[in-house]
């Protein structure tokens, strides 16, 4: 309270005595035609409007309060003027506040209103603006019996902002309970504070779902892995807007952690789908705030992009379209949680590269790498993926004899569909316009033509659409989150009969684990390792900075 | 002395209106045979003359800077009540100052030791600030104040002696003027107060209330309502058994629960006003069957108390965005009305009956007037509809009051009239003109009949449905009235405003009865407690103070809020008081407990007891989505219902 009262203090500080300036009345006074207004006359004028357009204003303020507002409109300075019987400015309406624009130059500040010239034909010509909406009613339980019911219609019971200051900064929850009890008593509270932290950071959390809480975690979770696409589709709507589950997330996050490991050694495409589509509902949810649950999210995702088989026929079965969308939910977690301390981008990215540098890691893992690299956008296909085309030529070069089985040709196959799409927009700006197909053979050997062949048509095409049909599903996720998990959704449907087998008997592989027995949860302790659990053996990946080069084999002991 | 200057006055506007017939009456008969040659000068002027000093412009600076020294120095025990003439004589110095056309000293002045006032006056400091020169000051409402009254301190005997000590010693006649002229001392015996105390009831544009303002008894004691209980026993009305078959077979208990409600009415209370105090209107059959039906739904109502915490539905206003001036319940939850700025009141019905309308007059005179069914038979079934509009203001609607039988509603706004509409014949009936300047606010008595209205014009009326002409002119506020509320017993108005202090006026006599000092902004909202006792007041200052109005004392201030506060409600109980802000938060007082709490001190008549913080009374927030309240319901059953427009970004 006397911190507000400070800062009040300061504004009134700063606010006293403000006036107009005499420059400001002489260049209205040339707007309107006198040029020679002298400085004295200049500045009685600034004097008395100043002193006038306060009461005004001050007036003004009275009508503001009335109207239940903390804006100050146009309409209230009308009134102001009304009750000192003078017209009010007719013709003036604007329903929102008229936004000043600043500048700067020659030692001067300037605050001014862009008004645009209208050309009255344009207005007469165009359609009659949309009538406002008529005012209508709405009904919701703010509280039942003293209980908030978290509905969308109520706000989160822990906005997004406190979930967010509770994963970043762990003190802030004990620095909050002692300045309840001891507001207004700073001598106390230094004393307290100190006390506090010696006891309560040890204090084990006991976390409680309520019956109701409990009953929703078995539903939600039953449907999104269940066979019933219109209950699966409920069930994703209401984890991506429902408010209120943050108290479930630990169990959801672990349910999809479990569920990633053991359905990926089952490799069962059709629930690890499912999975990630959680994974993708979670993110979208406005009032969620994941960041204290990345460490069981991110290995689950990363699995799904770079392990070895996901499916039982890697020939026939769609998994490609698995890692295409893991690896955008990749990309969208990057944006989202990325910060400084975290690093989690130049992590993630580091993972994806080893797998580029190694010439054992199966070709499905190296097609998720560069799928998981390529969302990430053009700079780092450019610094990732481009200077390892030669690499990714000979290994695709490799897998076109005759006595190679027809998944790895399959897989070949998807790894040149898949460069030549992402590297053409990169390529086109990188090299120069003479594309001569040699130079290309040259630089990038089996894929050479190929990508030559892209980068011509990408050239052919406008700029624009070429760059956002890679990136626009990563850079406008949370727009249209039910589109861009279509495709996914229609491949699904065409393996339907399939899937529906392996539901039949697999159902009982997922079984949420109970959050109590956390200790078989990875974690990743905030730095340094990332774990991908993906088969009874656990394989984990270090940081690269560590040094040798235990991550090349990494991936492929997911084989 | 001043006698003969107000009639010089009154002769000085004969004059210039060339009156001579009135004038040579006037002078007979007041005995003005000798009239003074100069006072032809302006009056306004000679209010200013106050203002005429010799006194070296420059030396202000150095006086304030002795006092302020004098003030910092003394004793801990007299240091805060002496800070309180600082403002004050601060001011004063400034106007002075600006009257005598030494607008660079003002200024200086003003810069120099303007921030370091209180945070409470910096509002009005801001204003004053705004003059800068002697012909601004004409016709400026806040110089005016503070030249025509008093600055008002309450200070004990030893403090009072300890200043006029020092400004003897130190002949410091800039100060020694002022605070002759524009203050005033209200001695008390005793210890002088400490900061919290000072603090506690500071604020208001021209300081305390006088120990004075305060002595008149009020009664704010219940009166006795006709008793219904044989009514309903005897001869309950045909379609209220309709509408609650369960109910009307078993009479019995329903008749000893009732006599456990009225019991403590039926014992005299020795501060309430006896029921002729004021005359009150005659119960028609229509009210008592609403009566009757309120009490009916008063035996389902639930009690509140910390440990069950009322339900609350919330209306949200869709489409509103800033159009949505104000929002009223009727006292039966049936019928919301909301204002708009652009001048038009919609009702919705809340409930599943439509709103009918009269049927037009060639058909009401078919029906026959004996039948017991006549009030539903003269309606319109095929005309009814879910909401309506009252087009006929020319402004914002601030506010709407519906009568108890919801046949009438008033509405005020910021075309200065207020208007009464039919809720039968959904027309207009009568355009009360009298404010001068927007009317805030308007509330119908609990009993109908009469209503108080409150303006910008620094009035508040009271008015019957009846009259054009108010009955009652209350003025005393020095700036707007921005809320009024009659008390449960209609003998008393309640107002708030922008002066910062909250009054209450008898009804009866016209006098203000309570000034109550301590609020720090403007008051948007004001409610009694169910039992008549204590007032409750929301303000811009983001506090909701509690007033127990048997002495006027400031008892408890509930901070919680962090905006205005424009609604407040009791629940039926009493036991609850609602508080909703522009923070979009609701937050549930535990007001029983803060009862408990005050019945057990003594209180001392001429001195303000401790003000209870309201951080332990505070049972729940809860929070809307970006919809801040427009306005606080308990319905008969103690059901919190909740209006908010929403604000999306």
């Amino acid at each position: 309270m006397s911190e507000d009262k400070n800062l009040i203090k300061n504004l009134e500080i700063k606010s006293y005595g403000t006036q107009l300036s005499q420059e400001s009345i002489k260049v209205i006074a040339e707007s309107i035609g006198i040029s020679t207004l002298s400085d004295l006359a200049a500045k009685e004028l600034a004097d008395d409007i100043s002193y006038k357009l306060k009461q005004i204003i001050q007036d003004g303020q009275k009508f503001m309060h009335h109207a239940k507002r903390t804006r100050f409109c146009l309409a209230d300075v009308d009134e102001s003027l009304k009750i000192r019987n003078i017209e009010p400015q007719y013709g003036f309406v604007s329903k929102d506040f008229i936004p000043f624009r600043f500048a700067s130059g020659g030692g001067r500040e300037l605050h001014f209103q862009e008004e645009k010239e209208l050309e009255l034909t344009d207005v007469l010509i165009s359609a009659p603006p949309k009538a406002p909406l008529e005012v209508s009613l709405r009904t919701h339980w703010l509280c039942v019996d003293g209980i908030q019911p978290t509905i969308p219609e109520n706000p989160p019971p822990l906005s997004k902002e406190l979930q967010a200051q509770d994963s970043v900064n762990p003190v802030k929850k004990l620095e909050k309970t002692d300045l309840k009890d001891t507001s207004g008593k700073p001598a106390i509270k230094a004393h307290k504070l100190k006390t506090h932290e010696t006891v309560h950071v040890k204090q084990l959390a006991t976390h409680e779902l309520s019956v109701e809480q409990q009953f929703y975690y078995k539903e939600i979770t039953e449907a999104c892995v269940g066979a019933d696409e219109g209950r699966r589709a409920e069930a994703l709507q209401s984890l991506a807007s429902d408010p209120g589950i943050h108290e479930m997330l630990p169990r959801m996050c672990t349910f999809i952690a479990e569920g990633v490991k053991v359905n990926v050694v089952q490799n069962n495409l059709a629930i690890l789908i499912y999975l990630m589509r959680m994974v993708r509902a979670l993110l979208d949810n406005p009032a969620l705030y994941l960041e204290k649950y990345l460490h069981e999210l991110i290995p689950s995702v990363s699995t799904c992009i770079v392990s070895k088989q996901l499916c039982q026929r890697p020939e026939l079965d769609n998994h490609w379209a698995l890692r295409d969308f893991a690896a955008k939910l990749m990309a969208q977690i990057c944006k989202n949680f990325n910060t400084s301390t975290n690093n989690l981008q130049t992590r993630v990215t580091r993972l994806f590269s080893t797998a580029l540098q190694n010439d054992k890691v199966p070709l499905s893992s190296l097609y998720g790498a560069i799928e998981g690299l390529s969302e990430m956008g053009q700079e780092v296909i450019k610094v990732f993926i481009i200077p390892r085309l030669k690499f990714i030529s000979e290994r695709v070069c490799n897998m076109q004899g005759p006595d190679i089985s027809n998944t790895e040709r399959n897989a070949a196959g998807h790894i040149r569909m898949c460069l030549s799409k992402v590297c053409a927009p990169v390529l086109k700006t990188m090299r120069s316009t003479p594309d001569v197909l040699e130079d290309y053979k040259r630089d990038f050997g089996f894929l050479g033509p190929a990508l030559h062949q892209s980068v011509i048509k990408a050239r052919q095409t406008p700029s624009s659409t070429t760059t956002t049909s890679t990136t626009s599903a990563i850079s406008v996720p949370s727009v249209a989150p039910r589109v861009s998990s279509q495709p996914i959704h229609r491949q699904m449907t065409q393996q339907q009969p399939q899937q529906q087998q392996q539901q039949n008997q697999q159902k009982f592989y997922i079984k949420p684990s109970s959050p109590a027995t956390t200790s078989n949860i990875v974690k990743i302790q905030s730095s340094q390792k990332i774990f991908i659990q993906s088969s009874p053996k656990t394989v984990y990946v270090t940081n690269p900075s560590s040094g040798s080069n235990p991550q090349i084999d990494d991936l492929s002991h997911l084989e | 002395m001043t006698n003969k200057n107000d009639l010089l006055a009154v002769l000085q506007v004969l004059k210039k209106y060339n009156l001579k017939g009135t004038e040579t009456i006037l002078k007979q008969e007041a005995n003005l045979t000798d009239l003074p040659e100069n006072f032809n000068h302006d009056a306004s002027d000679s209010v200013l003359q106050a203002y005429q000093s010799e006194g070296d412009p420059n030396s202000y600076e150095s006086c304030y800077i002795e006092l302020l020294k004098f003030v910092d120095s003394s004793l801990d025990i007299y240091k805060y009540e002496l800070s309180m003439i600082l403002y004050p004589v601060f001011v004063h110095m400034y106007i002075e100052l600006v009257y005598n056309g030494h607008e660079e000293q003002a200024k200086k002045l003003m810069k120099k030791f303007g921030p370091e006032q209180e945070y409470y006056y910096q509002s009005d400091l801001k204003k004053l600030e705004m003059i800068t020169k002697r012909d601004q000051m004409s016709g400026n409402d806040l110089t005016d104040t503070f030249k025509s009254n008093e600055f008002i301190i309450r200070i004990s005997r030893d403090t009072l002696s300890l200043l006029k000590r020092h400004l003897q010693e130190k002949k410091a006649s800039v100060v020694m003027n002022i605070v002759n002229e524009h203050l005033y001392f209200d001695l008390y015996e005793g210890v002088a107060r400490n900061k919290k105390q000072c603090d506690a009831t500071a604020g208001a544009i021209l300081g305390e209330a006088r120990r004075q303002d305060n002595k008149v008894k009020v009664y704010y004691g219940l009166l006795k309502e006709t008793d219904f209980q044989q009514m309903t026993t005897q001869a309950p009305p045909p379609e209220e058994d309709d509408d609650e078959g369960p109910d009307s077979d078993k009479p019995k208990k329903k008749k000893q629960k009732k006599d456990s409600l009225f019991s403590k009415k039926s014992k005299t209370d020795p501060n309430a006003p006896s029921s002729d105090r004021i005359p009150i209107p005659q119960l028609r059959d229509n009210d008592k069957a609403e009566k009757i039906r309120a009490l009916r739904e008063a035996q389902k109502r639930v009690n509140l108390g910390p440990d069950n915490l009322p339900s609350v539905c919330y209306y949200t206003l869709l489409n509103s965005i800033y159009s949505v001036t104000s929002a009223e319940i009727s006292e039966d939850s049936s019928l919301l009305a909301i204002g708009f700025s652009d001048s038009t009141i919609k009702i919705w019905s809340l409930t599943p009956s439509k709103l009918r309308e009269l049927k037009p007059a060639e058909m009401l005179k078919e029906i026959d007037r004996d039948v017991d069914d006549v009030l539903v038979r003269m309606m319109d079934d095929r005309k009814a509809e879910t909401s309506r509009v009252f087009h006929g203001h020319t402004g914002p609607v601030y506010r709407c009051s519906f009568t108890f039988d919801r046949s009438l509603l008033l509405s005020c706004s910021e075309d200065s009239t207020i208007r009464l509409w039919s809720l039968q014949t959904w027309s207009c009936l009568v355009v009360y003109k009298g404010h001068l300047n927007p009317v805030w606010d308007v509330k119908f008595s609990p009993h109908g009949h009469y209503f108080v209205s409150c303006s910008h014009d620094k009035t508040a009326r009271i008015w019957t449905t009846d009259s054009h002409q108010p009955l009652r002119i209350f003025t005393g506020h020095l700036a707007d009235v921005d809320c009024c509320v009659f008390h449960p017993n209609s003998n008393y108005v309640a107002t708030g405003s922008s002066d910062r202090t909250v009054r209450l006026w008898d009804v009866l006599s016209g006098n203000h009865v309570r000034l109550m000092t301590g609020h720090k902004g403007p008051i948007y909202s004001l409610a009694f407690s169910i039992d008549g006792r204590y007032l409750v007041s929301g303000s811009s200052d983001t506090r909701v103070l509690v007033w127990d109005l048997a002495h006027g004392h400031l008892i408890a201030s509930l901070e919680g809020h962090t905006s205005t506060i424009h609604s407040l409600c009791f629940s039926r109980d009493g036991t609850i008081l609602a508080t909703g802000a522009l923070d979009c938060n609701l937050n549930i007082w535990d007001f029983s407990k803060l009862c408990d709490d005050l019945v057990g001190e003594n209180v001392n008549v001429s001195h303000n007891p401790d003000v209870k913080k309201g951080e332990q009374y505070l049972l729940r927030t809860f929070p809307t989505k970006q919809s801040p309240f427009l306005t606080l319901h308990f319905t008969r059953r103690n059901l919190l219902y909740g209006v908010g427009m929403f604000e999306s970004n």
